[in-house]
């Protein structure tokens, strides 16, 4: 059985004989790379930088949660907000593929502009098994690329330091109980961000949209698993699709969006159930949803499909 | 991988009590089937299909598993070297999906596209009550699946121990060998006993 305190133990040790000089380490603020940073910085000090990069795809108010978190953890860290250039990047840009390849490669360039300044050798990222079984290669099929896999250029010079690299997440959640980190129970969030969580052009203003919505399902459905209506799910929240729909908002005409709210059950990822939510639930959420976002969206469906057949993410 | 995964059997200390490898046919599942064996205490790594079974036989190893993978048996006829164990392995061999399907190919068997393929979860029937790769599993239990072809004839000298509503050759065993097949994926999280059949067959490579 898998041992938290073993694998810290050895793990530390390796990566202080490994890496010599600087490292620097993506950092979203996920519980991967929360736990890889913590692992990393204890084995080499301050040598290690963590980096977070603001694609403009992220939750509501994570930038300022993520800057707490580096600095509970007393990262040496840089905080670029890269926002506009991933918005240009992805500009009429609607195949999920692409998309995951364009923000992987944003991102190590981003990081190797960061290394030449800062003169690191050394790229650490939260891999974990799931990333790379999906991301395919050789015999194994393309599920679809994870950006920290399947979107790294060919080109790239940092050397890969992924010390998750086999684990599944509920393993890492033990790592982060065992070194008492805040993030080891936070859902899991795509590198790619909100960018894969709007079906076809990720535009700014699509982007608002999603990020409320995801915001009014996260918010309701803890709320409900507090009062004890609901189990809390694995993954929670919302897919903003591209169809537009006709409704009716106060005797007058609407044509908006359609937001599909997805919620899974899941230990590893590798396979999940979609959530039992129930009804009352699944109403406040469409009531805040449609009353929020007014006219953008007019309509909430709830995905009810598992893993597989379906992925969590939509993209 | 390969290193990195025989870091990982160093450090979490196992004894070298029984050794059960597991060949990777390209599976979305082939690491989840090396983390059971891994949380059931087995010395384990994952190979590629491409390994020598003298390599196997000189590794010592106790029992094989067959992973699943995207190539499409039903269509296609290789799986690297799964064909030359299959011929001349004494120990225990367990085929998952498209292992599976290979393993009643080779045997004699058919493999046909599915006419309704399975994804997800599905209701397993057990159709033989005393085998022990199926001790202490009910009748009647949850497992998930994800398979466009299937086994539609069973090879000679095969037992059906288990069928599903759309899929009636779910799991086979050799009658003279200590070789089983299963169409079903035991080794996720979702299977109700998955973890009961890898312990069963985990006994049967330790006698």
């Amino acid at each position: 059985m898998f041992n938290a305190d073993t694998f810290i133990e050895q793990t530390t040790k390796k990566l202080a004989s490994d890496i010599r000089g600087k490292a620097l380490i993506a950092f979203s603020g996920g519980v991967d790379s929360t736990v890889c940073a913590a692992l990393v910085h204890k084995a080499i000090g301050n040598r290690l930088i963590a980096v977070h990069v603001d694609t403009g795809y992220m939750r509501k108010n994570e930038s300022n949660h993520v800057k707490k978190m580096m600095e509970d953890l007393r990262l040496n860290f840089l905080f670029i907000d890269a926002s506009n250039e991933y918005y240009s990047a992805l500009k009429g840009i609607e195949d999920p593929e692409k998309k995951r390849k364009i923000i992987g490669e944003k991102f190590i360039r981003v990081f190797e502009k960061t290394a030449i300044e800062e003169h690191i050798d050394y790229l650490v990222q939260g891999t974990i098994a799931p990333d790379w079984i999906e991301s395919g290669g050789e015999l194994r099929d393309t599920i679809k690329s994870h950006h920290n896999v399947g979107g790294l250029p060919k080109d790239m010079k940092l050397k890969l330091v992924e010390p998750l690299h086999d684990l599944y997440k509920d393993e890492v959640r033990k790592i982060a109980r065992a070194l008492k980190l805040n993030v080891s129970e936070r859902q899991p969030f795509p590198g790619p961000g909100l960018a894969i969580r709007i079906i076809g052009e990720a535009t700014p203003e699509r982007t608002m949209i999603v990020r409320e919505a995801c915001n009014i399902v996260e918010t309701e459905i803890e709320c409900a698993v507090q009062k004890g209506l609901m189990e809390l799910p694995w993954q929670y929240f919302a897919v903003l699709l591209p169809v537009k729909t006709v409704g009716v908002h106060g005797d007058q005409r609407v044509y908006g969006y359609t937001i599909a709210i997805r919620a899974v059950q899941s230990v590893d990822a590798m396979t999940c159930n979609y959530s039992y939510i129930p009804h009352e639930v699944l109403d406040v959420i469409s009531t805040k949803i449609t009353n929020t976002l007014k006219e953008k969206v007019n309509r909430v469906v709830y995905d009810i499909t598992n893993k597989p057949p379906g992925t969590v993410e939509w993209e | 991988m390969i290193l990195r995964i025989s870091l990982l059997v160093l450090l979490n200390g196992n004894n070298g009590m029984v050794k059960i490898f597991v060949v990777d046919n390209g599976g979305q599942w082939t690491h989840r089937e090396w983390r059971t064996l891994r949380d059931l205490d087995v010395e384990t790594s994952i190979v590629p299909n491409t390994t020598k079974l003298q390599d196997l036989l000189d590794a010592k190893i106790d029992g094989l598993v067959l992973s699943g993978g995207a190539p499409r048996i039903g269509r296609d006829g290789t799986l690297g070297n799964c064909a030359e164990y299959l011929e001349k392995a004494t120990f225990p061999i367990l085929g998952i999906c498209a292992g599976h399907q290979f393993m009643g190919r080779f045997f004699g068997g058919d493999v046909k596209p599915s006419k309704i393929p399975e994804f997800g979860k599905v209701q397993l029937i057990l159709l033989c009550s005393d085998d022990p790769l199926f001790e202490k599993v009910p009748k009647k239990s949850i497992v998930w699946e994800s398979h466009n072809d299937e086994v539609t004839k069973l090879p000679k000298n095969f037992l059906l121990l288990a069928g599903s509503e759309n899929c009636k050759i779910q799991a086979i065993h050799h009658k003279k060998k200590p070789f089983y097949g299963l169409q079903f994926h035991p080794e996720v999280e979702h299977t109700e006993y998955g973890e009961q059949i890898f312990k069963n067959f985990v006994q049967l490579c330790e006698q």
